[in-house]
């Protein structure tokens, strides 16, 4: 076995894998503060790396300013979804909510290529192509500069679930009649937490479209931001970043070997495979909540 | 009115169990019953192929999901592989000289002994991760059935049904394959009907509501699990084969990926949960609607000489879908099936409206 | 209640139609005087819960609506308010089945509670002086909420609703599948609440015995409706009430029978 091959593809598998967690983070965000598992994560993912450039192209802004401008445009958007579909799914059966997310999926995705249609584009930003050498590893400098984010962004969130209103959005998605019944204001809990994952949302879409261009791809980014977000448990910060270095390393390194075999495309079976493996072993994840069932 | 229950005394078990004890609906189904089996001298050839025929295929495997995700209360996001899953096993039983109606069975077998690796992950989780679980299974299937040449014929290639024949006599009209189709809708249609005033279907419905519950009682909630989902994978796997021969007649993964799942979903969801009624409403609605929706986004823009562009009015449509499933949750979660029942039992009473509960 | 000050809660002639067919509460009305303690008895399904969520405001997410009458906190009517702007006004209520945030540590509970009004200094008091009540809940702070016990988490969850420095204090069956020692305890915490910080408590209960002890008054709601209100020294004597709640009637032989006609004649 050559050594040296395997550590760069288990490197830059760390590496691609933080930036899945980019898209978990959405996930788990949303999870964690609502207990509604958001399947639309992939299709705000590619919705903000539109705006991003619709952004950039109506108003002539270069791209520093476009990004907190869509950001911005993103949080009202993550808002209005609490507003005008999950607010009246309080309390429903998760299946309706699920189906909710799947429908959000559908529409946000089909309405983005309606707006702007299929084709490919590039979001060039300036990250130079010239590999980056660490001893005898090469490595891609938009995957790092895309882990670095996915770090900060986790102390961000790291310390805002220990803060007051941290606090509070886990109450919510531990129980939404009893957070009624102290006064705490569910509603707006909620949206704060669509509006913070959409926010993410914009970051996974920016750095992945610059690396992949921005198409309706990027919507597929939901599997694998699933599968790290089960991975690390569903309500976890810090098992998402884990899970996705874990899972990046393991999807990076079993298609490198598989697909010489299989003739090709094994990532997405390595992907699937880590998420049913870890839900029969290990539902919650590696740092999930247990739920208790008091019967 | 004509839902009238005046008058209807049961003098018996038997008849206080039937399936439709109220006379207007036993003669709703025998006219419904009439039209469907008139249909290829009632409607044109083209309608019946192109409308008739998949609804009645789809309404099918909307009530074997429906089995599954309505009365026993497990999720199944995969449910599109279930049925690829029959039909490429009875496409390639066909083309080994087996007789298609044994190769259905061995396809609905097949599909039944996949389904039951389904509910393996059922057995340990539930809700939200069974959904996930299922869903990640879609793929693992959806990758094998692609990459593995045996089962497709190859990357990217179409494998052709070979011409269908039963009990020797070659089928080979529009008329042939809805009688097909048909055939089996009614066959589970009954069973489903069925369903609810037989044990099975009271154990299924007892693991929805608690399996733990369940379980305390005496229910077997892992063996009902497993019976369910086997049942509902037999249905499915039926209903891809019935699909390939009567509507597609060549066999390609694309039919049965992830999002061929999740329109069954709609389907079972837009009908409503447990409802039979509603499977035949939730699929002809999600079936229509994209066509629908396309014709009038075309007069529209052609009336208002909006100058859509063709990217546009391809992906349109799609958005329509996702925003009616959206409006569908918000304005009637419990289905179309529901919205039936409650005309149904605002007639049942009528004009005396405040003896209802 | 005829004093010249209004009550602190009012509810007048309430009627409440879950999922616009069944009939809960019809005509009652109860008034909880400031700084008093009520209590309201009661069998299963009587209506009590549904009572209490027409003041906390949670009846939407039941499909329940209060469809006549109306109810009045500190004089002003509040029907048309949402769960969150009433604890603001001070009403707090806490849920049958103690429903604690479970994934919490007690700790994070009462922060969590303490979201409608104050600032950081306020809740840290605030937090000390529940802990001060529930020595108890200070010992297991750092815990998963989810693990307490019974007693313990009953506490958390009154807890937590002090932490939004109510003036109405609404317990729903804080008795339920507690030990009677432990009964006992939480009712005496809840005395002690109730005379050191006048606040009013509305306590509703199964439990006659207990509740009987602690309150000032009752009433006593049957089929959703009030059937008898008494101050608790002459509730605990009434025959019926000894007969149906207290359950110390002396001779249990068929004559009972004979109770059961003249209960059902003031039902009507």
């Amino acid at each position: 076995m050559d050594w040296t091959l395997f550590a760069e593809l288990a490197v830059n598998g760390a590496l691609s894998g933080l930036m899945y967690s980019l898209v978990a983070m959405g996930i788990v965000l949303i999870y964690k503060s609502s207990s509604v598992p958001n399947l639309a994560q992939g299709a705000l993912t590619m919705l903000s790396a539109y705006i991003v450039l619709a952004i950039a192209g109506a108003l002539k802004a270069p791209l520093w300013l476009a990004i907190p401008l869509a950001m911005a445009v993103m949080f009202g958007i993550g808002m209005g979804i609490e507003r005008v579909a999950l607010r009246r799914l309080a309390g429903r059966p998760i299946i309706m909510i699920l189906m909710m997310t799947l429908g959000l999926d559908i529409f946000v995705r089909a309405a983005t290529m309606t707006l702007w249609g299929g084709t490919a584009r590039p979001l060039p930003l300036g990250i130079s192509d010239a590999p980056l050498f660490l001893g005898p590893l090469l490595l891609n400098r938009a995957y790092v500069v895309g882990a670095l984010v996915a770090l900060v962004l986790f102390a961000v969130f790291f310390f805002f679930f220990r803060t007051r209103r941290g606090i509070v959005l886990r109450a919510i998605a531990d129980d939404y009649t009893a957070s009624w019944s102290v006064g705490i204001s569910v509603e707006r809990g909620v949206a704060l937490s669509w509006a913070m994952s959409s926010v993410v949302a914009t970051a996974a879409g920016v750095l992945w479209g610059s690396i992949q261009g921005v198409d309706q791809s990027l919507s597929q980014l939901l599997l694998k931001g699933i599968a790290v977000a089960v991975l690390g448990g569903m309500d976890s910060v810090g098992g998402a970043i884990l899970a996705g270095i874990l899972l990046g390393v393991i999807e990076n390194t079993a298609s490198g070997f598989l697909d010489p075999l299989v003739g090709g495309g094994s990532r997405d079976l390595v992907v699937a495979a880590i998420l049913v493996l870890t839900i029969l072993v290990r539902p919650h994840g590696l740092f999930g909540r247990e739920d208790i069932e008091r019967i | 009115m004509f839902l009238r229950q005046s008058g209807i005394h049961h003098a018996s078990y038997s008849a206080d169990r039937a399936l439709f004890p109220i006379p207007f609906d036993r003669w709703a189904v025998a006219v419904l019953l009439a039209f469907g089996l008139a249909a290829p001298w009632l409607v044109s050839s083209l309608t019946l192929s192109t409308y008739l025929l998949p609804w009645i295929v789809w309404t099918t495997a909307a009530l074997g999901l429906n089995l599954i995700l309505g009365w026993a209360g497990q999720f199944h996001f995969g449910y599109a592989a279930i049925m690829g899953i029959g039909a490429y096993a009875t496409v390639h039983g066909t083309r080994h000289g087996i007789p298609f109606e044994i190769a259905i069975v061995l396809g609905g077998l097949t599909a039944a002994a996949i389904g039951v690796v389904f509910s393996f992950t059922a057995l340990r989780v539930k809700g939200l991760y069974l959904a996930l679980s299922t869903l990640a299974l879609q793929f693992c299937m959806d990758w094998v059935i692609s990459h593995v040449p045996a089962i497709s014929g190859g990357t990217q290639a179409t494998l052709q049904a070979p011409p269908l024949k039963i009990l020797g006599q070659g089928v080979s009209s529009e008329t042939g394959y809805y009688y097909l189709a048909l055939a089996w809708c009614l066959l589970v249609t009954v069973f489903m009907l069925n369903l609810k005033r037989s044990s099975l279907g009271r154990a299924l419905v007892a693991v929805r509501e608690k399996d733990f519950a369940a379980a305390v009682i005496g229910v077997n909630s892992f063996y009902y699990k497993l019976v369910a989902f086997a049942t509902s994978s037999f249905i499915g796997g039926v209903t891809g084969a019935v699909l390939i021969f009567s509507f597609y007649h060549a066999v390609t993964p694309e039919q049965f990926a992830v999002n061929v799942s999740i329109e069954v979903l709609a389907m079972v969801i837009v009908g409503g949960l447990a409802s039979i009624i509603g499977s035949f409403f939730g699929a002809a609605f999600i079936l229509l609607m994209p066509g629908l929706m396309n014709a009038l986004i075309t007069w529209v823009s052609a009336r208002l000489g909006l100058g859509l562009s063709v990217e546009t009015l391809a992906h349109l449509p799609h958005a329509v879908y996702g925003a009616l499933i959206i409006a569908f949750l918000l304005v009637e979660p419990m289905g179309l099936g529901k919205l039936y029942n409650n005309v149904r039992n605002y007639l049942l009473v009528w004009p005396f409206g405040y003896t209802r509960k | 209640m005829s004093d010249a000050a209004p009550s602190l809660l009012s509810i007048n002639n309430v009627e409440v139609i879950y999922d616009h067919v069944s009939l809960a509460i019809k005509g009652v009305s109860i008034e909880v005087p400031r700084g008093g303690m009520v209590g309201l008895l009661g069998a299963n399904g009587a209506g009590k819960s549904t009572l209490l969520k027409s003041v906390s405001g949670l009846l939407k997410t039941e499909r329940g609506e209060v469809t006549r009458g109306e109810v009045r906190f500190d004089g002003r009517n509040i029907d048309a308010l949402t769960p969150q702007e009433r604890v603001e006004l001070g009403i707090v209520h806490v849920l049958e089945g103690r429903r604690v945030f479970e994934h919490l540590t007690p700790d994070e509970n009462l922060v969590a509670a303490s979201a409608v009004r104050g600032g950081r200094a306020d809740m840290l008091r605030n937090r000390e002086r529940v802990y001060g009540y529930f020595p108890r809940l200070h010992e297991r702070r750092t815990a998963q909420a989810g693990y307490l016990s019974g007693g313990e988490q009953q506490m958390l969850a009154i807890g937590r609703a002090l932490m939004t420095q109510p003036r109405l204090l609404m317990l729903d069956e804080p008795s339920l599948g507690l030990a009677p020692f432990l009964v006992a305890e939480i009712f005496e915490i809840i005395r002690r609440i109730n005379r050191e910080e006048q606040l009013s408590v509305l306590l509703v209960e199964q439990n006659a015995i207990a509740a009987l002890e602690v309150v000032s008054h009752g009433y006593l709601i049957e089929n959703g409706r009030i059937v008898m209100h008494d101050s608790s020294e002459a509730m605990k004597k009434n025959p019926d009430i000894q007969e149906f709640y207290l359950g110390g009637g002396a001779a249990r032989d068929f004559h009972g029978i004979k109770h059961y006609r003249r209960r059902k004649r003031w039902l009507t």
